[in-house]
């Protein structure tokens, strides 16, 4: 039965992972916390519905879905980031949740505040093995998880932009002096930010098939949790982060009861920023840490 | 306290910043009633001997004597208490307050406690804090500047209505750095006339870090001459201007490079 | 006076009784995103105090704001330790225990809600409204004021002029809380109702944001905020949602543009002629020789 557990858990904590993921960049490389994050996750799970409910073949709509919420991470930049570097340093904070709330009550004017179901789309697809059940969505959305943060890794390891991003998370003015130009990266960070916040919003919407305008307050709050259990600016600290908390919180839904999740997995949360603020795998230095 | 007694003792304070060294079993005294200056190259420590002073800094041996009390492992909010009150090389006004109320920022240790922290000093025309701080502004000559907001002033003005709120505090000990720094020649005379004013009686000591040489030879009495941590020089302006050692540090001849001058430093 | 008045007016005032809540801390340099789980601790315990000791609400109102003051101050010890963004999220995480927990007390209904028995009318709650106002305005008239804003402006040269900078700030924390607490027991005891689920990041978010639009630099700012963000969708007749979406980017836009917030001391010094030294003053720029 444990084993079901850890494996539901493990499907949870991809989600929170990838929003912890999209976190931690706007973290690591900007020193931003980027309330809107939590949006996008419901943009992205919220489009789905809404382009499936409109009849719109589900592969597309996924596709659709992601590129949709993506464009809107890059609108975030503009109005938090581009116009507003030397202003007040709490600025960007304030226009991202100004931001989360704008996008959660357009959802509420466009689509109601009515829960949302979306139709199984791989019914009697589960699979059993050694005595657990993984049904398809779940083995897509872990899989999709692993080769995205794959992805992610390779591009920050390998690429040139990967080293930019890297450099500017360790220290802004050295890349500046080393010519990487931070005006034409800022945007990058937003996008890959929106992307992975997207993949968890369509995942979570695939896999639990329930939407609504609130759902990024639920999720995308535990995935900051999440970038905190892990480390701050840290994205393996993040991912790891992630799927402790899923798990954390499917093994607390079956023993302890539904209700004690919230207040265990922000109690962890609270406990870590006053004894460890910089997370369970830092050994970095709290805020400005490396990728 | 009896009066031969400097006002500030640096005994044998050593203080690393990871593997750096910036001061070096250094001893000093300050006379009380002068008005000492410290100079040095860059580097040489001045400011984190004024920030081992006000306790910004904890050091790592020796001991720091205040009118003869131990203050080496007092907090730093409690310094200003015995006696020691500074000013900043980039001057350090709150922006968001009066040039009037910045002023009465340096008088909270003298009006602190519960009964201090709510007297209603904003709300009556009058009221003999603010008055004082304003009494204060009007002596540097400042005060029609007492409503202003502090980011638009002048330069020169802020930096000695930073002056003015250090002396709020009554201080014995008023620790000035680099006070003439960005001034030009006519707010640097109006910094001296202050300056004076404030020394007129003794029971106030003046020790500034100054690169200005000028400014340090119409001001003060004394110098003490710091160099990789270690005190290289002390005396009079005169003998000081005249001493070999500190002009090889700040002439540089070509021949004596950095290694050997912190071997010279270490045989101070 | 219209039922519809009145609500409206109700509703402003509790809104500025939150604004002053968030302003509190905000002045002092702190964030505290869980001002909605304060507000939520004084709606409770007062309901709860009134519903079921049928203590009068006044007091039990009073006693609400006392009991979030309480937790405040248990927490401001550990969580004011952190700084910047990590304190953010200290109070958020507070804010959502709070809430959590208030979900599964059964005793107060958990997250069924909890419907409160005594009522009170807009004349009461514009007493205490002006009551709060009075007295942060007091307040900040005093060294408090002085030593507060300077905290938020320079901590460690606040320190170095013998400032107790945490004392402040926990005591800008725990008062602001006890206003969100008092807020909280204003709104139980006119809507009626209350449920958990209405005092979440949502609403921490949107009173912050209210106290920021209105100017934190100066006392009036979220007096100023509260107003603006209640009266003007009435105005504009708007349906709730919109409203929220149009203060949003009310926000986004000013934060671009005027990141002070739309009342400034500055501003108020200049209109009263006690700051001759603007920037316009290109005459000021050097002064007389002395």
């Amino acid at each position: 039965m444990i084993g079901q557990q850890i494996i539901n858990g493990l499907m949870l904590g991809s989600v929170y992972a990838m929003v912890a993921v999209a976190l931690t960049l706007s973290i690591g490389v900007l020193n931003f916390l980027n309330f809107s994050i939590p949006g996008l996750f419901m943009i992205a799970g919220m489009s789905t519905w809404a382009l499936i409910h409109a009849g719109v073949p589900w592969p597309l709509a996924i596709l659709a879905a992601l590129a949709i919420t993506t464009a809107v991470s890059l609108v975030v930049e503009r109005f938090t980031w581009r116009w507003l570097r030397g202003a007040e340093h709490f600025v960007p904070l304030v226009s991202s949740m100004a931001f989360l709330l704008m996008f959660e009550h357009l959802a509420i004017a466009w689509w109601g505040s009515e829960m949302r179901v979306l139709p199984p789309l791989f019914a009697g697809t589960d699979w059993r093995i050694a005595g657990f059940v993984i049904s398809l969505p779940q083995l897509a959305g872990l899989m999709v998880s692993i080769a995205s943060i794959w992805g992610l890794s390779a591009l920050l390891k390998r690429t040139s932009l990967g080293r930019g991003l890297r450099t500017i998370a360790e220290d802004s003015d050295t890349a500046l002096l080393l010519g990487i130009d931070i005006g034409r990266i800022v945007p990058i960070v937003f996008a890959l930010a929106g992307l992975f916040a997207a993949i968890a919003g369509v995942l979570f919407a695939i896999n639990y098939r329930q939407v609504q305008p609130f759902m990024g307050e639920a999720v995308g709050l535990k995935g900051i949790s999440a970038m905190i259990v892990g480390g701050m600016g840290n994205t393996w600290g993040a991912i790891a982060g992630g799927l402790i908390i899923g798990i954390a919180e499917v093994l607390s839904v079956g023993y302890v009861g539904a209700n004690f999740v919230d207040i265990s997995v922000f109690g962890l949360l609270l406990l870590i920023l006053f004894i460890r603020p910089t997370g369970l795998f830092a050994g970095l230095p709290a805020g400005r840490s490396g990728i | 306290m009896t009066h031969g007694q400097p006002i500030l003792r640096l005994e044998r304070v050593t203080k690393r910043f990871g593997g750096m060294t910036a001061i070096d079993d250094l001893s000093f005294d300050v006379k009380r009633g002068s008005r000492t200056a410290l100079i040095g190259p860059n580097g040489a420590g001045k400011t984190t001997v004024f920030n081992i002073v006000t306790g910004a800094v904890p050091i790592d041996a020796g001991r720091v004597f205040v009118d003869g009390v131990d203050i080496s492992r007092v907090a730093s909010r409690r310094r200003i208490a015995h006696g020691v009150a500074r000013s900043f090389q980039n001057v350090r006004l709150m922006p968001h307050l009066t040039t009037l109320e910045n002023v009465m920022v340096g008088q909270h240790c003298r009006n602190a406690g519960l009964f201090g922290v709510l007297q209603p000093v904003n709300l009556w025309p009058r009221n003999r804090w603010r008055d004082t701080a304003h009494a204060a502004l009007t002596e540097a000559g400042l005060d029609q500047y007492a409503g202003a907001t502090v980011k638009n002033l002048p330069y020169g003005v802020q930096k000695r209505v930073e002056v003015v709120r250090a002396m709020m505090a009554k201080p014995r000990l008023l620790l000035l750095d680099e006070p003439a720094a960005g001034l030009n020649s006519a707010e640097t005379e109006a910094l001296k006339s202050l300056l004076e004013r404030i020394c007129a009686n003794d029971s106030v000591t003046l020790l500034v870090v100054e690169h200005d040489m000028h400014f340090v030879g119409a001001l003060c009495d004394e110098v003490i001459v710091l160099d990789f941590g270690r005190k290289i020089a002390e005396g009079t302006p005169a003998e000081i201007r005249t001493n070999a050692r500190v002009q090889e540090i700040y002439l540089g001849t070509p021949v004596i490079d950095a290694t050997e001058r912190r071997h010279a430093a270490r045989s101070a | 006076m219209s039922g519809y008045l009145e609500g409206v007016l109700v509703l402003l005032a509790v809104n500025i009784v939150f604004a002053y809540g968030a302003f509190l801390p905000v002045a002092a340099g702190q964030l505290n995103l869980g001002l909605a789980g304060f507000g939520a601790i004084g709606a409770y315990a007062s309901a709860f105090l009134s519903n079921t000791y049928g203590v009068t609400p006044v007091l039990a109102i009073m006693l609400g704001g006392i009991a979030a003051g309480l937790i405040a101050l248990v927490v401001a010890v550990p969580v004011l330790r952190t700084r910047g963004i990590y304190l953010a999220l200290a109070t958020f995480a507070l804010g959502q225990i709070v809430q959590a927990t208030l979900l599964n007390l059964e005793v107060v209904g958990g997250a069924a809600g909890y419907p409160v028995t005594p009522f009170i009318r807009l004349p009461t709650i514009a007493l205490f409204t002006a009551g709060v106002v009075l007295v942060v305005a007091l307040l900040f008239a005093t060294r408090f004021g002085i030593a507060v804003t300077a905290v938020h402006d320079d901590e460690r040269v606040a320190e170095l002029m013998g400032l107790d900078v945490r004392a402040f700030q926990i005591a800008a924390f725990t008062l602001g809380s006890i206003i969100a607490g008092i807020g909280g027991g204003l709104y139980a005891h006119h809507f009626s109702f209350i449920e958990a689920q209405y005092f979440n990041i949502g609403l921490s978010i949107t009173i912050v944001l209210y106290v920021l639009l209105g100017g934190t630099q100066t006392v009036l700012g979220p007096l100023i905020g509260a107003v603006v963000f209640t009266l003007l969708p009435e105005i504009l007749r708007g349906s709730a949602n919109w409203r929220y979406v149009l203060f949003a980017a009310a926000v986004i836009v000013l934060m671009a543009l005027r990141p002070q917030g739309l009342l400034t001391g500055e501003q108020i010094r200049r209109l009263l002629g006690l700051d001759r030294h603007g920037p316009r003053r290109a005459d000021v720029a050097r002064e007389p020789a002395a």
